[in-house]
């Protein structure tokens, strides 16, 4: 992101003149109080918002110059999961995952051979044929993450991944995203959990009032010095 | 094969979306239905109707009785000169005789004897003149033209008769047309209705393939064919109700209106085509500008 602005149309500024950049295969914090722009930064990311002004770049692509019918193909290029899991809850696990693959076109055989790989690497090959309600909230996100790895995408970006869990089930969460980080993607993590941050002694950044006031490599989350 | 995948996941979608909100997607069917029948109906009554007047046309359209007496020279030149006026396709000499034997055909049609009290009377029966015409708005000029011939006693035209079915098919044209789209306005808003009840339904759905980068069209697709569905399913129950009372009405076209044999055994592939084009159009129709309305705000 270059000199990035975004101010809605009532005259907020959610987002103010924040440059940063997330080499390949990083893995970063995002921080901040509620209402700093967090949500917003992943917003533009995943170019659901375009930025009032300055350039946003996703795995070399321009998204303000980017056509709408690209924008299927970016999405495909980064995962997402949320607080709230987000899964359908008339859909079994492997339905759930295999429901993102069908919605872009993959053919059956395909379907029938990823989805198994993707619940394996989450650790739910047993729960494959179990509805969402069946399940406990670190499963669910699982199954969310296995959704959000369908198509193998550069990026994954975990909005509060952690926000409805109890602190072991986060643990086993972020030790998922920190394996699947091993693998190769590049993750970014929105989270208000100070105990994990400080743990894990990564990348931070933090925005407060739109404002990107820390960029510190395996940093606390809080401002230590 | 992807293209083919695309369809497959649409159909599947459409036909589920189409029961998950049965009542709903039945409603708007049976107004589907409700204004194909009516447009039925229209479509056999000026199809009826103007075969009729075909026939009318196709008839004698102007008749020219013949004083007594003429010459056959006279004659002969009087059907000459009618033949080269414009307009004119062809020229009938009707002789007394035949116009007789006619009188007796059109009475023994109705089943009754023509009698003419005496059978040595001496009835005079007119000969005449039985002229087509290639341009039906000739016949003015025609007749006016025959009037002013002394060798002509009376003119006789099928104009007023013309005129008058013309004026009937035009108004019940108008307002068929104008009941029928007023129901089609109404057929419109409930698949619209219906539609955006699906969609709202799906927005879980809608806002994780967007999420997973599925292309707009597998968004969209679906609830388009929904609203197709309504009108295809709602064609089909009509044209199975028109076939259902084909078989009395039929013959009723070929004897009140006069419909040529041929075309009414062809009339109801036509109605058929016609009721699928109209069902599937205004399914479609009413389920894209739900789709445009309700799926567009959203990236």
């Amino acid at each position: 992101m270059v000199d990035v602005g975004m101010t809605y149309p009532n005259g907020k500024v959610a987002l103010a003149d924040v440059n940063v950049a997330i080499p390949k295969g990083d893995f970063v914090f995002l921080v901040g109080p509620s209402g700093a722009g967090k949500s917003t930064f992943i917003r533009l990311l995943i170019r659901e918002q375009l930025p009032t002004h300055g350039e946003v770049r996703v795995a070399g692509r321009d998204l303000l110059r980017m056509r709408r019918s690209q924008v299927p193909g970016l999405r495909r290029r980064i995962g997402i999961v949320f607080q709230d899991f987000r899964l359908l809850p008339n859909k079994t696990v492997a339905e759930n995952v295999a429901f993102a693959l069908e919605v872009t076109g993959a053919a059956g055989a395909a379907i029938k051979r990823r989805v198994p790989q993707l619940l394996s690497l989450v650790g739910l090959h047993d729960h494959a044929h179990h509805l969402p309600t069946q399940l406990s909230g670190g499963e669910q996100q699982r199954t969310a993450i296995a959704r959000a790895l369908v198509h193998d995408p550069a990026i994954l970006i975990a909005d509060e991944p952690t926000g409805n869990l109890d602190p072991v089930t986060s643990w086993e969460i972020i030790q998922l995203l920190i394996h699947i980080n091993q693998l190769g993607t590049t993750v970014l993590m929105a989270t208000h959990n100070q105990e994990i941050v400080n743990a894990m002694r990564r990348r931070v950044l933090a925005l407060e009032g739109g404002h990107l006031v820390r960029d510190e490599a395996a940093a606390a989350y809080e401002r230590e010095y | 094969m992807r293209f083919i995948r695309f369809i497959g996941f649409s159909v599947v979608r459409a036909w589920q979306g189409f029961w998950r909100n049965a009542m709903m997607s039945l409603a708007a069917t049976a107004t589907v239905i409700l204004m194909l029948v009516l447009l039925s109906a229209l479509f056999i009554v000026i199809s009826g109707l103007n075969s009729g007047l075909e026939f009318i046309e196709s008839k004698v359209a102007v008749t020219a009785r013949l004083e007594d007496n003429l010459s056959q020279s006279r004659l002969e030149r009087l059907i000459g000169e009618v033949e080269a006026m414009p307009g004119v396709a062809s020229v009938d000499y009707v002789s007394p005789a035949e116009a007789m034997d006619r009188l007796r055909e059109s009475y023994r049609e109705v089943g009754r004897e023509l009698d003419l009290g005496d059978p040595d009377s001496t009835i005079t029966i007119f000969a005449s003149l039985e002229i087509s015409l290639t341009d039906p708005d000739a016949s003015g000029d025609v007749s006016t033209a025959l009037a002013a011939r002394d060798e002509v006693e009376r003119v006789l035209t099928k104009q007023a008769e013309y005129d008058t079915l013309l004026g009937v098919i035009n108004a019940i044209r108008t307002v068929g047309l104008a009941i029928i789209g007023l129901v089609g306005l109404t057929v419109l808003f409930m698949i619209i209705n219906t539609i955006r009840i699906a969609v709202y339904s799906r927005a879980g759905e809608i806002e994780i393939m967007r999420l997973v980068g599925a292309s707009d069209s597998f968004i969209r697709w679906p609830f388009i064919l929904e609203g197709i569905l309504c009108g295809l399913i709602g064609a089909i129950v009509t044209i199975l109700i028109v076939a259902a009372v084909w078989d009395p009405i039929q013959p009723a076209m070929v004897q009140i209106f006069q419909m040529p044999t041929a075309v009414s055994t062809q009339f109801l592939t036509t109605l058929s085509l016609l009721l699928f084009v109209v069902g599937l159009g205004i399914g479609a129709l009413g389920s894209w500008i739900s789709v445009r309305s309700y799926l567009a705000a959203a990236r």
